[in-house]
């Protein structure tokens, strides 16, 4: 294979980009799914940066740690649309500012 | 920098990752925005490949644009009257901005200095030519399965699964 | 889990490909985290929609197998799995009753906010991982100072560990959900997080930062210190004014945290007596708790309320009941001879040893505020007249089983098991490096 011709630190800087997205849109959004969608984001920059210092370190454990993270946001992901769609069902909203039954 | 096609090739994919990104933060409708997560997505995937991470590119695909993409799609069209998918920002959006553009020129002045002549960190010239011979999915499967190296997380990992199934279950059900 | 601990340095100690380390500091938190799971699983048995599921056991059971694996793990690899395993069930737990509008949407609060905070997490670590190119907690530090980085970096790494962390123990600033997720959650349910989970990630804070950060002491100690103060003083006076039981137990539960978190700013100077007592404070705080909120359920099911004033007159329907309660406020506010006042006194006493004086004197002050709304509860149960005194509370086989173990613990961890209780959490302190 020919010598990687581009520095890790464009993946990684553009993972910080992905990051800082995904962080605005959980502070930015109303509504629970798009907050969750956001927090994928914030997944994905984090396993671009890991693969990223895997390729640079030559290691396979940041590849690793990426494949539990993919395993550990499936399951995840399964839990948080249940809850999601059980919260539908009761309120008909999923604005996560109109959860304030619990407030009063 | 040398333009070739590796160089292009990131180009496109990263903003693909970009574009989605942005679309995901910003996209008022709320399919459109489900969209533009799946392009994220696909661009993160391919960037995988440039950084030889073939067999994560491809579980990239499977779970996250397969799987998890589209379940989240499934459930916006579950929870969401069509007419009603436009999603208003909360009312805070501008500090949100700010926060995040903070965290982002926090993240980026990190970065940026491990990059520099003097902390040569991760410069292109540092990168090992060559992967080493026993990396690939083979590599990856044997030490999944190795009990010196993650078979305690990938256990759990199983197990993990197999909870948040019998639990999205047991919580959604309607009896 | 009680096998003895092999003798020799860290890497003979650690198994299975160094995912986990088998040490007492492990052992003693197993220790914890099996009987709050034990002692949740007899006060589930008779809450309606709860204690008759197996599913619902099946998922306690999960989240135990993550809480005892958060106390031994020692990769990153295995930290996040074994995080993702305690949140993910505890998540499905909080969102359990079926048809309740109230546990859904704390369900949902506790996800998002969870699914955020390990979000920040996992990029911290992924940032770690590149600084140092391995994935062994015993191996970071090492090779984070041949990696010759400039502080910046690495406090950047630890700020976005600790918004991880700091969610799971809900430090101030990221407490928000405790109070909403404690009372929508299943009752018994709100005892095991705001035990289990709590001890759990304790025992991951201090075994990560007296490993990873080792050369950073002077930086964490401050950030830490701060946040025990923020989270003392902010869980002590929001308390003050909750008229919910379960709400006011959320906010002393903020508190509590914070009283612990000056123990592991107190680690930095003199590492045994400071994390021993953090250990020390966590036994005490998960039997208290636990006998606490065995109470609040018990109440809960006559009443039908979790208001404080649903407690009125317990005095007079069961006296013994009331008596528990009491002991349990009063070890949570500190008062001799019950183990929560040997708990702060090592506390406050690891502070003053590392210099902190000022920590321990915030520490006292939250401690005399907290008495307040302790014993305002104390003095419904014994003093306000109960709306129905004729109908009897009942008290089921689990539940005695329940109140005798704690309750006797709790008074005994206080007196005459002070000594050896604290000498074998410091051993596990001084184990640790």
């Amino acid at each position: 294979m020919e010598p990687a011709p581009l520095n890790i630190s464009a993946y990684v800087v553009l993972s910080a980009i992905l990051f800082a997205m995904g962080a605005l849109g959980v502070l930015i959004r109303r509504n629970a799914i798009l907050v969750f969608m956001s927090v994928e984001l914030m997944l994905n920059a984090a396993n671009l940066a890991l693969i990223a210092f895997a390729r640079f370190y030559n290691q396979m454990d940041g590849q690793i740690l990426v494949f539990f993270v993919m395993t550990v946001a499936a399951a995840e992901v399964a839990v948080g649309l249940a809850l999601i769609v059980v919260i539908f069902r009761t309120r008909r909203s999923i604005n996560i500012d109109e959860l304030s039954r619990l407030k009063d | 920098m040398i333009i070739n096609g590796e160089t292009i090739a990131f180009a496109v994919f990263a903003i693909m990752a970009i574009v989605g990104g942005v679309g995901v933060a910003a996209l008022r409708n709320l399919f459109h925005a489900a969209l533009s997560l799946l392009v994220a997505l696909f661009g993160v995937a391919g960037l995988f490949v440039l950084l030889a991470a073939p067999f994560l590119a491809m579980v990239q695909i499977l779970v996250y644009m397969g799987a998890i993409a589209i379940l989240i799609i499934f459930v916006i069209m579950l929870t969401q009257r069509v007419a009603g998918m436009r999603e208003q920002y909360n009312r805070q959006w501008i500090l949100s901005g700010l926060v995040a553009l903070v965290v982002f020129g926090v993240l980026l002045m990190v970065i940026s200095q491990l990059g520099t002549p003097e902390n040569a960190m991760w410069n292109p010239s540092a990168v090992a030519a060559t992967l080493p011979d026993d990396a690939g999915v083979a590599a990856l499967g044997a030490d999944l399965v190795d009990a010196n190296r993650y078979v305690l997380p990938f256990e759990v990992a199983g197990l993990l699964m197999t909870v948040a199934l019998i639990g999205a279950i047991a919580v959604a059900r309607e009896d | 889990m009680f096998a003895p601990v092999p003798e020799g340095g860290a890497s003979e100690q650690l198994f299975l490909g160094g995912m986990v380390r088998h040490d007492t500091l492990a052992q003693i938190f197993r220790s914890m985290i099996l009987l709050a799971a034990a002692i949740t699983c007899l006060i589930s048995a008779d809450v309606p929609r709860v204690g008759r599921r197996g599913d619902y056991y099946a998922i306690i059971i999960a989240a135990t197998l993550g809480m005892c694996l958060m106390s031994a793990a020692s990769d990153l690899i295995m930290v996040l799995i074994a995080l993702e395993t305690t949140s993910i069930s505890l998540y499905l737990l909080v969102g359990f009753l079926r048809g309740d509008a109230k546990s859904a949407e704390a369900g949902v609060k506790y996800f998002l906010f969870g699914a955020f905070s390990s979000a920040v997490l996992l990029y911290g670590l992924s940032l770690l991982y590149g600084f140092a190119g391995q994935t062994n907690i015993y191996g970071l530090s090492g090779a984070l100072a041949a990696a010759g980085l400039e502080p910046g970096h690495v406090l950047l790494v630890l700020v976005m560990v600790l918004v991880g962390f700091g969610f799971k123990v809900s430090a101030v600033p990221f407490h928000f959900w405790t109070p909403d997720v404690y009372e929508g959650a299943p009752t018994p349910i709100t005892a095991f997080i705001s035990v289990g989970s709590k001890a759990a990630s304790f025992a991951l804070l201090l075994r990560f930062f007296l490993a990873v950060f080792p050369t950073y002491e002077e930086y964490w100690v401050v950030v830490i210190a701060v946040l025990a103060t923020f989270t003392m003083t902010l869980g002590n006076l929001l308390a003050l004014v909750q008229r919910n039981i379960k709400r006011m137990l959320a906010y002393s539960s903020i508190a509590q945290a914070g009283y612990a978190l000056i123990g592991v700013a107190a680690v930095a100077a003199d590492n045994s007596l400071g994390s021993g007592a953090v250990v020390f404070y966590m036994f005490m705080y998960t039997l208290t708790n636990l006998a606490a909120f065995t109470i609040v359920i018990l109440v809960e099911r006559v009443t039908g309320g979790d208001q404080i004033a649903d407690l009125a007159g317990l005095h007079q329907r069961a006296p013994r009941l009331a008596l528990a309660m009491f002991l349990a406020l009063l070890s949570l506010g500190g008062i001799p001879p019950l183990a929560g006042f040997a708990g702060k006194l090592f506390l406050f006493s690891a502070a003053v040893d590392a210099g902190l004086v000022w920590l321990a004197m915030v520490g006292v002050i939250n401690a005399l505020v907290s008495l307040y709304y302790y014993l305002v509860v104390a003095k419904v149960m014994y003093v306000d007249q109960p709306a129905h005194a004729d109908k009897a509370i009942a008290v089921s086989r689990p539940y005695v089983y329940s109140l005798v173990v704690t309750v006797v613990g709790m008074v005994l961890l206080g007196t005459i098991f002070i000594g050896p209780w604290l000498n074998w959490s410091t051993s596990a302190a001084s184990g640790l490096f």
